[in-house]
């Protein structure tokens, strides 16, 4: 330890003890305050006439004295003489010092010792009293405590034995020591047991604190004793003639001052690491985040190497791409103008340049797509579409490609409810296209390419349909690191097997972009040199505005004949939607067996559909077969999702009455089977004709002569009896004079002289009659949906518009009859 | 000259009568009766008088007699006629009658033609 610290200890000691004396000396003051305070207070407070002593006077005291705790008490006469009150008589150690102060009037307390040499403290305070005693004169009341008393209060051993104090008259004795302490004079300890005080022999200090104890000032000096170094500090005692001695070891004041600067070193130690580790943690991720940002950067950095790359290469695959019909236009081009003479040549060159252009332009327009949809501005043209035409002119577009490759191709259509949905038909096209000519493209010759269309319910609700779309083909596949890219722009699978192929690898890039703006899905399942299929997976609105027309044919039977049975099922089901009952079969032999049964029962099939491409024996073998079992009445129809202008001939030839191209939405059938039910119906319905409408009565008001009789001609011979009517009033005169029941409805025309057809109507459903409520079909030259709602409105059943046309005024009346509980 | 040309030259769509009438017989008869029909005097009457409303009815049974028939071009503008007359008059209708005055008359020379050739 320094001596600059040995320095600061030394006056830390003196001030703490110092300070300490200080609390002691005023804790003691206090104290001895309180007894002479309460000395005090008896002189005072006895009840009886002062100066007088009495027995009962000595009583009171010896009370009042006892429960304060006063050992004794005793009157003190002028000449130092006691008399006892109660209690032993202690012997004054300075009686000289305490009578002085007695007789001045100064309270004080000293020390005594009792006849069995035990030591008390004397207090007294002056008290004047009239004795018995005649020749001296009480000048004072004292009373004696124990000194234990005093050092319990002082707790002079206080502070966890860390210092200890003791009491000392001026000439060394102990007034109160502590324990251990046994002989009686400080000085006589100092002599024996303290090695040196601060340089000086102990005689030397003993001196210098004995003139310090005279002089009524504080001593502090520094002492080793057992070869240990102690602080002492000394001060005089208020009251008293006593002094005050405190004494703490510097070993556990250096323990402290040491444990606090070790904690303070510990501290600072433990501070230094905290902030050294909180630096290294900071540096770290400032180094982590470092790192991180140059990955990234690096990635990033790939990224558009890779881009750029990828466009360079593009650029000159593109260029190659460009440059070769680009060369074979101004190739041709040079020829024709050379044989411009030969007009078969220059026809010859001009047909290479178109081919030439459109495939140029192919390219371009990719290109220009690509460029439009990465500067984001591809908008989606969303309108009604029909998926059946949709489906229908990619067949056509792709037919030719088809046959040059002759590949094989089939197209399936299953369970679709909504035929139009809300989408851009253009992309939708480029989307099918792109699809599919890719697959013309990598597919080899005699290989066969399959496009598949369904439905199910969108998870998006039911305003939507999820449309899933399946392009599979068995062509050379992809690479499974190929398949990860295929969707990026500017890349085509480099290898040898696709060298010769040409295109932009837009294609693919250009697809995915409108299936993920159309909000759907596309992926790729794809093995090298078995095949690849395409997923596309849309989620498209259906029109709510669209009212679809009223398709329903006929109650047919018919036979569907197809391989694929998901097919046959689906076009069934479609087919009992649009009223006609069918059966399927997947082969021609069964088809035959069924077609005999049937034709044994005379209950033949109104129609049959038959698959071209049929396992064993094919549509056009079977439909042979079926020809000499059925003769030529019953249609049968070659389904196909080929071009069958080709067959065609062949095809008539096997009895083919006529053609149906896949994909068969239920429109494709109803359209495609409308113009048999004419013919069926009309083979039935030639011996029944006559008798369909036969005892129709039908009144018919029309202002103008010419139409009247027009229609009065068609309807009639249909069988019905027309009565007519000039205008709105005849009619309802004719009508009101009819017999009830007469007339079977009323063809009414609107705009009509002095009555028009709305006031008729509501006349006549306003009769009291049975028959006031049959039908009226409103006729106009007017087809605007409000007047057809007027119609309604005004309370007519039906609408026809002019021109009469007797299929649908048949058809109307027919079913209005059917309605009103009228057989037709 | 036959019905399909009498047809051509007024403007008519003769494959469409044929197909709703059926028989060439019933399409030449009605043809004839066409230039009994008072109709198209009733409306030049009528306009004349500026009795709109009644002019409207008797454009509208042109226009209904024309599509019986499938005179096309006649049609074609009766119905352009009854439009602008059907809420009262507007000048379209001033504008009008020029060409249906020779609409009309065209188509009566058409059919008039004919049935001369045909008495001869």
């Amino acid at each position: 330890m320094s001596s600059q610290n040995e320095t600061t200890m030394s006056d830390v000691g003196s001030l703490y003890m110092a300070s300490m004396n200080e609390r002691i000396s005023k804790h003691f003051s206090t104290m001895i305050d309180m007894r002479l305070d309460q000395m005090a207070a008896l002189t005072e407070t006895m009840p009886f006439k002062s100066g007088e002593d009495s027995a009962e006077l000595r009583e009171w005291l010896t009370y009042n004295a006892q429960i304060r705790g006063f050992g004794s008490l005793s009157y003190l006469y002028d000449d130092g003489s006691y008399e006892m009150i109660y209690g032993e008589q202690v012997k004054l150690v300075e009686p000289d010092l305490f009578m002085r102060s007695m007789n001045n009037g100064v309270r004080n307390v000293c020390m005594g010792i009792s006849s069995d040499g035990t030591q008390f403290a004397v207090i007294g305070v002056p008290f004047f009293i009239q004795t018995a005693q005649q020749n001296k004169t009480c000048i004072a009341l004292v009373g004696k405590m124990t000194l234990e008393y005093i050092s319990d209060t002082l707790s002079l051993e206080a502070e966890g034995g860390l210092t200890y104090s003791f009491v000392l008259r001026k000439d060394g004795t102990f007034v109160i020591h502590s324990a251990d302490a046994y002989r009686h004079n400080y000085f006589d300890r100092v002599r024996e047991q303290y090695d040196s005080v601060e340089g000086m022999s102990k005689e030397q200090y003993i001196a210098v604190l004995q003139e310090a104890m005279r002089n009524g000032e504080s001593y502090s000096a520094m002492f080793r004793m057992f070869g240990d170094r102690y602080q002492l500090y000394c001060s005089k005692m208020p009251v008293s003639e006593w002094y005050l001695l405190t004494v703490m070891p510097y070993g556990s004041l250096n323990e402290k001052v040491e444990a606090m600067g070790a904690r303070s070193l510990c501290l600072a130690i433990g501070s230094c690491a905290i902030i050294l580790l909180a630096l290294v943690i900071v540096f770290f991720i400032y180094f982590k985040m470092n790192q991180t940002q140059m990955k990234e950067l690096k990635e990033a950095k790939q990224a558009a190497e890779e881009a750029s790359r990828s466009k360079s290469e593009f650029l000159s695959n593109m260029s190659h791409d460009i440059r070769t019909p680009m060369n074979a236009i101004v190739g041709m081009t040079t020829i024709a103008l050379a044989n411009s003479d030969n007009p078969g040549r220059v026809q010859d060159c001009l047909k290479k340049i178109v081919l030439s252009s459109k495939h140029l332009l192919g390219l371009i327009n990719d290109v220009l797509d690509m460029s439009k949809i990465e500067s984001g501005k591809m908008i989606l043209n969303v309108e009604m579409v029909s998926l059946r035409e949709v489906m229908d002119s990619i067949v056509n577009i792709v037919q030719p490609q088809l046959r040059a490759k002759q590949q094989k191709f089939d197209v399936f259509i299953y369970d679709i409810s909504s035929e139009n949905v809300l989408c851009d038909s253009v992309r939708l096209n480029q989307v099918l296209i792109n699809l599919l000519s890719n697959a013309i493209k990598f597919t080899p010759e005699g290989g066969a390419i399959e496009i598949s269309l369904h439905e199910t319910a969108s998870p998006k609700g039911e305003g939507y349909v999820r449309m899933l779309l399946k392009v599979k083909d068995s062509g050379i596949g992809m690479s499974k690191e190929f398949q990860e890219h295929i969707f990026d722009s500017f890349v085509r699978e480099d290898s040898k097997r696709v060298q010769k192929t040409e295109g932009t690898g837009l294609g693919m890039a250009i697809t995915k972009y409108i299936v993920d703006a159309m909000g759907g899905e596309i992926r790729v399942e794809s093995t090298q040199n078995v095949g690849t299929e395409f997923f596309v997976t849309l989620d498209l609105e259906r029109p709510t505005d669209y009212e679809t027309e009223e398709m329903i044919l006929p109650d047919f039977t018919m036979l569907v004949v197809d391989d694929d049975q998901q097919l046959c099922e689906s076009t069934v089901d479609s087919l009992k939607s649009i009223g006609v009952r069918a059966e399927w079969t997947l082969d021609g032999m069964s088809a035959v067996k069924m077609v005999e049964q049937h034709h044994q029962k005379h209950n033949d099939y109104h129609v049959i559909l038959l698959d071209w491409k049929l396992p064993g024996m094919d549509g056009l073998e079977t439909a042979r077969l079926l020809r000499k079992e059925l003769g030529n009445e019953v249609p049968i129809l070659l389904l196909s999702a080929y071009d069958c202008s080709e067959i065609e001939e062949e095809a008539r030839a096997a009895g083919i009455t006529g053609f149906l191209s896949k994909p068969l939405f239920r429109s494709t059938l109803y359209y495609g089977l409308k113009p048999y039910v004419d013919t069926v119906s009309k083979a039935t319905e030639a011996e029944t004709k006559t008798a369909a409408f036969s005892g129709t009565h039908v009144l018919l008001a029309e202002d103008n002569e010419l139409n009247a009789e027009i229609a009065q001609e068609l309807l009639t011979d249909e069988g019905m009896t027309l009565d007519w009517a000039e205008n709105g009033q005849i009619c309802i005169e004719k009508f009101e004079q009819s017999p009830v029941g007469y007339y079977d409805a009323i063809l009414m025309d609107i705009r009509m002289p002095v009555k028009n057809g709305y006031e008729a109507t509501e006349t006549i459903r306003g009769m009291e009659r049975a028959d006031a409520n049959l039908p009226i079909i409103a006729m106009t030259a007017d087809a605007f949906s409000e007047d057809v709602q007027r119609c309604i409105a005004h309370g007519m059943n039906a609408h026809v518009a002019k021109p009469i046309d007797v299929k649908e005024v048949s058809r109307i009346l027919s079913r209005c009859l059917e309605k009103s509980g009228k057989k037709a | 000259m036959t019905l399909q040309e009498c047809y051509d030259k007024m403007g008519g769509d003769y494959a469409d009568v044929s197909a709703r009438l059926r028989s060439e017989k019933l399409v030449q008869r009605f043809a004839f009766k066409f230039l009994d029909d008072k109709s198209y005097e009733m409306f030049c009457a009528m306009m004349a008088e500026k009795n709109y409303e009644e002019a409207f009815r008797a454009a509208h049974t042109i226009k209904g007699v024309c599509q019986n028939l499938s005179f096309v071009r006649l049609l074609k503008t009766s119905s352009k006629m009854s439009d602008a007359l059907r809420n009262g008059w507007t000048p379209e209708a001033d504008a009008l009658m020029g060409q249906m005055e020779a609409d009309y008359q065209a188509t009566v020379a058409a059919i008039r033609e004919y049935k001369t050739e045909c008495e001869r």
